[in-house]
């Protein structure tokens, strides 16, 4: 543990350091570090966390009946590639769920636990196993139903917004100074090239944390001292239908993601 | 006398309300409830202004911008002392802190951070701008009301959005302008 935040402190200081000569280009850079410590962790968290999943996809619920009796887009059990479908509408539940909530979904409804016995670690775990057989899929998100057209057109609006005593917006960094730096990296295109979409769920390897995009969002949020949304929530779910469906086509490089 | 002034405005304000666009229909508004009450009050109590920056993107039309600058030029208000030019180092402190102003991570120029390129550098700015009233006052404004230079700009507005005080206002421009200030006596981190 010790060790580790010495990586860190030296790691940023590195980061640091080559933005400060200015000579390196921080995604590069940020590139290199990022094997630097995968090499350094043995790359092993992300495994263990797919694993930790797997047993609880695995693990029966109060009705008896394991994850493989719900289905997550294209029928039941089949996984493959279903994380790259996400989010979409299902009929069962008359509303548009990600891959976060279709787990909950499938914990309440198929397997018999309580809302109040659905631990987040475990919804995360899930996910990670789950989203594992969307590695080399192509992001396929449609906007078929009403309900998906009608959630993503508040994502639309929720990413353009300004609100806030910071008069806060995604689109404001994030399509106005794409590329420009404030803070350790420049800003994604997240809704263009950087296909930001298809870099989580991830490891997050500097706060030791497994992250959805659900976690992420409301990180962005935070991190801007913007209140942040419930999880599972209309808005979450809504910013994320509106990022995934503008990288359609985009394929997912390695889920669950390794980020620094 | 107080509460005179003040009847006229109270019987304004929910008419300013009622006639000003607002960005979210009562239908999303209610999706946005579901996020949680700290989250959607943020929605719910949008300002209008907000929300012409909002529908517009960041861009506002041409014949919007002279009605939109008046107003946000009439949220700025002075310090009670009528310096704007406060004290250099507690100035240094708002600077340079992530919670408070947060500048340096978008303005190149402190001492003491490295700092971002999404608004300009400020490297040595008072040495190249000199210390008259207009530079003051341009200084102060700017940081007070972004917006009444820059509509709809990423910059916070510090003193319309009640981030910072009007003093507080004044020690940022001291740390900016003040020739013995470390910002313009020190070598930015970063510079060549």
């Amino acid at each position: 543990m010790l060790l580790r935040s010495w990586w860190m402190v030296s790691v940023v200081f590195l980061l640091g350091l080559a933005l400060a000569q200015g000579e390196v280009d921080p995604r590069e850079e940020a590139k290199r570090q990022k094997q630097l410590l995968q090499h350094q962790a043995g790359g092993g968290a992300t495994e263990l966390i797919v694993e930790q999943g797997k047993e609880l996809f695995n693990r029966k619920g109060p009705s008896g009946k394991t994850m493989a009796e719900c289905d997550f887009g294209l029928g039941k059990g089949v996984l493959e590639g279903a994380a790259a479908r996400l989010p979409r509408y299902f009929l069962d539940t008359n509303k548009v769920e990600d891959l976060d909530s279709r787990i909950v979904t499938c914990m309440t409804r198929v397997q018999g636990y309580r809302p109040d016995q659905v631990k987040r670690q475990e919804v995360v775990a899930i996910a990670f196993y789950i989203a594992s057989f969307s590695t080399g899929k192509p992001i396929q998100v449609r906007l078929l139903f009403p309900q998906e057209r009608e959630l993503y057109a508040l994502g639309e609006k929720l990413f353009y917004a300004r609100s806030g005593a910071r008069d806060i917006g995604c689109a404001t960094c994030h399509v106005t100074y794409v590329g420009r730096r404030a803070g350790v990296l420049p800003y994604a295109d997240v809704l263009g090239k950087d296909k930001s979409w298809t870099h989580w769920p991830a490891y997050r390897y500097s706060n030791d944390q497994i992250w959805t995009m659900q976690d992420r969002i409301r990180a962005c949020y935070g991190n801007i001292g913007h209140p942040q949304p419930a999880l599972y929530s209309l808005p979450i779910l809504a910013l994320e239908l509106f990022m995934a469906y503008n990288n359609n086509g985009a394929v997912v490089e390695e889920w669950p993601a390794f980020v620094r | 006398m107080k509460a005179k002034k003040l009847i006229p405005i109270l019987l304004a304000a929910p008419l300013v309300v009622a006639l000003a666009q607002s960005y979210f229909g009562p239908s999303e508004l209610e999706a946005i409830k579901t996020g949680g009450k700290t989250y959607a009050d943020v929605f719910l109590n949008q300002r209008p202004d907000q929300a012409l920056c909002s529908i517009h993107r960041n861009r506002l039309p041409g014949d919007l911008l002279p009605k939109f600058l008046e107003e946000q030029r009439a949220l700025i208000k002075y310090p009670q002392s009528g310096k704007l030019m406060g004290d250099w180092k507690k100035g240094g402190a708002i600077f340079n802190n992530l919670q408070k102003a947060n500048c340096f991570s978008c303005h190149f120029g402190s001492p003491v951070h490295l700092g971002g390129d999404v608004g300009p550098s400020l490297e040595k700015y008072g040495l190249k701008r000199g210390q008259s009233e207009a530079v003051q006052r341009y200084t102060y404004e700017v940081i007070y009301n972004s917006w009444a230079y820059f509509p709809c700009t990423v910059m916070y507005r510090f003193g319309a959005q009640g981030l910072l005080t009007p003093e507080e206002i004044a020690d940022v421009v001291a740390y900016l302008l003040d020739p013995e200030s470390d910002f313009n006596t020190k070598p930015a981190v970063g510079s060549k």
